[in-house]
């Protein structure tokens, strides 16, 4: 690998995995296609590595949900993935249970907001992430603000049902 | 100045607002006691999405080697430039098995079937391409190749194919060590079972195949087929593959009647494959996959028992 990608893997490598991670809700998917990214970055050398691998792993979940869901009609007769987080202790639900609201909460943005959260959250700047979703870059504050206020919203909004759930 | 708008007090807050816009905000907020309180707010807005973030994040691993950059762009390679020539030797066998079998069909003819053979070839170079046609006459060159072991050696780069049913090329032993590296994790094999050879294989669709030889008893054997999938869409590569279609015209009159019965048994067998296709389950992100010569109730069971090979 070339030295400056090396340093782009050292720097991006887990944002991008975080960012991939809110898409396909699979760690090892989201490191796979990660490392996947890297591997089409070390092919295409493209100029600004960070910015393209966003774009190419953005591609990269789409195309795996639209397989997923492909999957899942076909493949019936595989068992089930075993859930590492079902374990029994209440912690480990409490923690399944909030990732689950806020992957709820982050369903309720539009794809656009969920987008612009998702690359800010991943270290994005404004410049960058204006950029690659074509936003004008005096919109990302605007967008990100709707965006927060929703997620937080959509949070709280869950909750109430799922202590019901629980007791 | 005039109230900030939500927009702007989140660009603030992020840090990205240019520094004359935000002395601006800076003069406004002093002087403005509504303002200051939205900024509060927008503030604790941000904190509390960033943790409700925070929550739903992978598990925080450690910065893994660049595992993929040694492995797969040799692969991609391999796949690009050795994939043709693996075919073009299966047509050579397919050829050969043809001219094999025609000898014993029409023995009259078997001076003419060598002479023919290769204009045949220099035929397929401009013939149309039909690539499933052309995928079911390399199986059933492969099948030939199963039957008579003494042609194997013609399978190309050292790979030879696998049996009709997969559609695979097996390669030389691997180690367990090895095995591990190429699937990221512990191949997965029936516990107990004695292993007589781990292969690496190809396969499209996956990055790293690796079939796990067991011993059953003394005359069973049986194969644990561990498939990584690829997250890029192999099926490029078979648009690649595409010129080995050509296999398909060199079908040509020598070797008509042979093949035809062939295809017709691999059609009839077709059943008993998918049968056999589904004895398939997930394991994290290997798909796993067990054949061998016993019942198809023990290969269930079979299934239902690996485990991941620990160091």
């Amino acid at each position: 690998m070339p030295q400056d990608l090396a340093e782009v893997y050292r720097t991006t490598y887990r944002a991008l995995v975080r960012f991939l991670y809110r898409k396909v809700w699979d760690a090892e998917r989201a490191e796979d296609l990660a490392q996947e990214a890297f591997v089409r970055a070390v092919v295409h050398k493209p100029d600004n590595a960070r910015g393209w691998l966003f774009i190419v792993a953005a591609n990269m979940a789409r195309d795996e949900a639209r397989r997923a869901a492909r999957e899942r009609r076909h493949l019936t007769l595989l068992t089930a993935e075993p859930q590492e987080s079902r374990s029994a202790t209440d912690e480990a639900l409490d923690v399944e249970s909030d990732r689950a609201r806020v992957r709820a909460a982050l369903d309720e943005l539009s794809p656009r907001d969920r987008e612009v959260l998702l690359l800010w959250d991943a270290g994005l700047s404004y410049e960058e992430i204006a950029a690659q979703t074509g936003l004008a870059r005096g919109a990302i504050g605007t967008t990100l603000s709707r965006a927060r206020r929703r997620l937080v919203q959509a949070y709280e909004a869950g909750k109430p049902g799922e202590h019901v759930a629980r007791g | 100045m005039s109230h900030v708008d939500d927009g702007t007090l989140h660009t603030y807050l992020d840090g990205e607002l240019a520094p004359a816009e935000a002395r601006g905000v800076d003069a406004h907020v002093a002087q403005c006691p509504a303002c200051r309180e939205r900024l509060e707010e927008e503030r604790a807005l941000i904190t509390r999405a960033g943790e409700l973030l925070a929550l739903a994040a992978p598990p925080d691993r450690e910065l893994p080697p660049f595992r993929a950059g040694d492995v797969r762009p040799p692969t991609r390679l391999w796949w690009r430039v050795r994939l043709p020539l693996a075919w073009a030797a299966t047509i050579v066998l397919a050829l050969g098995i043809g001219t094999y079998l025609g000898r014993g069909v029409e023995q009259g003819r078997r001076a003419e079937t060598a002479a023919d053979t290769a204009p045949a070839r220099l035929r397929a170079l401009e013939a149309p391409i039909r690539p499933e046609q052309a995928q079911r006459e390399s199986r059933v060159a492969a099948r030939g190749t199963a039957r008579k072991p003494a042609a194997a050696p013609v399978a190309a780069q050292g790979f030879v194919r696998l049996d009709g049913e997969r559609d695979g090329l097996k390669g030389s032993p691997i180690g367990v060590d090895t095995a591990r590296a190429l699937l990221g994790g512990d191949p997965l094999a029936v516990p107990g079972a004695p292993i007589r050879a781990v292969y690496r294989a190809r396969e499209l669709g996956y990055s790293a195949v690796v079939i796990v030889e067991q011993v059953l008893d003394s005359n069973t054997v049986i194969e644990v087929v561990n498939r990584r999938r690829s997250p890029m869409a192999l099926d490029q590569v078979v648009v690649t593959a595409a010129p080995a279609a050509r296999a398909d015209s060199v079908s040509a009159p020598e070797r008509a009647v042979p093949s035809r019965a062939r295809v017709a048994d691999s059609l009839a067998a077709a059943p008993a494959e998918r049968a056999a296709a589904r004895l398939s389950r997930r394991f994290a992100n290997l798909e796993i996959q067990i054949s061998g010569p016993v019942s198809s109730d023990s290969l269930r069971k079979l299934l239902e028992l690996v485990q991941p090979l620990k160091p």
